[in-house]
């Protein structure tokens, strides 16, 4: 008897949503307002009841405001046909109503309304594309942005998936794309923001590209984990080519290893090298530089 | 480096009397903020509703923001990392994810303080407003955590899902009117999500 007086509720709710007139200053808001009470009650009620309200709320006149709640709530809806209702939506709506139903189908996680966003992403613009991997985002299906990142034919689509990737500290795939496409600004900056050091430090090992090379090296002093300090200096003191070098310094530096720092300046045999070390002590505002100071000012090296 | 990129530091509260290198600054704002670079990229393009590099700067500024409020929490750690957290369920059978269970309750119990905090938050003053935001962001991610954790996926998203909307509000430069329209959808998503989860707990609890 409870649940019929709610359907019963319900129902009048949504018919004098559609019919009210007025009922205060403003029509427009009293309707809005009872329209959204009963989205709200919509969602007490079983799926099947909900689902025809709902459609048919979509289809109407409403707002743009008014429907994105309703697509808000059809994504809460456990039913196939709600999954399915959300993906027709993402296709041929536009603008907020389509990027919501995509949300939408990212919070919901249904499978079967995941597996037609790579469609909608080859298909949509910049809006949608980004609207896609957030929805993967969301629900967490990094094989999808995976395949996104592996199939881009553009360098910007390319660097939004991986750093989607890193967001979702998808290592595995990560690593994968490495293998694939190789090293690049992008998996980079991705295993900067999954914390990756790891694979940064088969990056800071990798000479094929001593841009990207020295990059790496920085962005594991970004990264830190541990013995990074150790691997910095060993980078330093192994290598002969200076970018690679000052690279090796300015992860000492990002990562504070000063101490580390101050072991290279006693062991550096080089004035030169000497020179380059005091001064990131100095930059870091490190204790340690004034004991530097002051032996170089005795005459101690 | 282009000038637009090079005041991105201007904002920080960068010691003046220390001089670096010029070429040595370059070589830092390259490699620091190559993701802050990603986010020049992104502003040339025509307005978007969000922006999904936002999740990691949105993680960047909670992290540090959780330094200030104690969490104790370090969200780019691995399980460990949430190993100690108390919204862990160790029970499995009690961590039903659609809204039973221990998790689901403590689950209901964080969305309901989200309400009240989105409710009474300061549209006002954008300090205020963007503080709390981000301490709820900053909470969202426990949440998450620990919900992964209990197997609860689509809780898990829920969250996720939330995420943009509360960076969008967190925004310093939101006009108080998008503010406020962010605020009422968020309200309407939690309530919405209350009642589904309730609903869900009734339905079990008439079950069984």
């Amino acid at each position: 008897m409870h649940t019929r007086f709610k359907l019963i509720f319900i129902a009048l709710a949504v018919i004098a949503a559609g019919t009210v007139t007025a009922q205060s200053n403003d029509p427009a808001q009293d309707k809005e307002e009872l329209q959204m009470m009963a989205l709200e009650a919509l969602m007490a009620s079983p799926s099947e009841r909900a689902l025809p309200a709902l459609v048919k709320l979509l289809d109407g006149n409403g707002s743009d405001e008014l429907k994105e709640s309703a697509l808000f709530v059809l994504g809460q809806i456990d039913h196939p046909d709600a999954s399915a209702r959300l993906l027709a939506y993402a296709y041929d709506s536009s603008g907020e109503m389509q990027l919501e139903a995509i949300r939408m189908i990212g919070m919901n996680g249904d499978e079967a309304a995941l597996a037609g966003l790579p469609d909608l992403y080859t298909t949509g613009n910049e809006n949608v594309r980004e609207a896609v991997l957030e929805a993967y985002l969301i629900s967490g299906n990094t094989e999808g942005v995976f395949n996104i990142a592996m199939n881009a034919t553009d360098e910007d689509d390319y660097e939004d998936a991986v750093e989607i990737l890193g967001a979702m500290d998808a290592h595995e795939e990560l690593s994968r794309l490495r293998e694939e496409k190789g090293i690049s600004d992008a998996l980079i900056t991705a295993l900067i923001i999954s914390n990756n050091d790891v694979e940064l430090r088969k990056l800071a090992m990798d000479s094929s590209d001593i841009e990207l090379q020295a990059e790496a090296i920085e962005a594991l002093g970004i990264v830190g984990g541990p013995d990074t300090d150790a691997a910095l200096a060993d980078i330093y003191t192994n290598s002969d080519n200076e970018d690679i070098k000052e690279a090796a310094l300015t992860g000492l530096l990002i990562g504070d290893y000063d101490e580390t720092m101050l072991g290279l300046y006693r062991s550096s045999s080089s004035i030169d090298e000497k020179k380059d070390i005091l001064e990131m002590l100095v930059i870091m505002d490190s204790e340690l530089a004034m004991e530097v100071i002051d032996a170089a000012l005795a005459g101690d090296q | 480096m282009k000038d637009d990129e090079l005041r991105e530091f201007d904002g920080l509260d960068l010691d003046k009397e220390i001089a670096a290198p010029s070429h040595m600054k370059q070589r830092w704002h390259d490699s620091i903020d190559l993701a802050a670079q990603r986010e020049h990229t992104e502003q040339r393009r025509p307005a978007k509703p969000f922006n999904v590099m936002s999740f990691f700067w949105g993680a960047a500024v909670t992290a540090a923001l959780a330094v200030g409020i104690g969490i104790g929490v370090i969200l780019s750690g691995g399980p460990a990392a949430i190993e100690s957290n108390d919204y862990v369920v160790r029970d499995a059978s009690a961590g039903n994810s659609d809204g039973s269970g221990a998790f689901a309750r403590v689950f209901q119990a964080h969305l309901r303080d989200t309400q009240e905090d989105i409710a009474s938050m300061p549209i006002s003053t954008a300090e205020d407003r963007t503080t709390l935001v981000l301490k709820i962001v900053q909470q969202n991610r426990i949440f998450e955590q620990a919900a992964e954790h209990n197997d609860a996926d689509n809780l898990a998203r829920v969250l996720r899902a939330f995420e943009p909307i509360l960076l969008q509000l967190a925004a310093s430069d939101i006009a108080p009117e998008d503010a406020d329209a962010l605020r009422e959808q968020l309200a309407f998503e939690l309530k919405i999500m209350l009642t589904k989860l309730e609903r869900n707990a009734s339905k079990n609890t008439q079950s069984t």
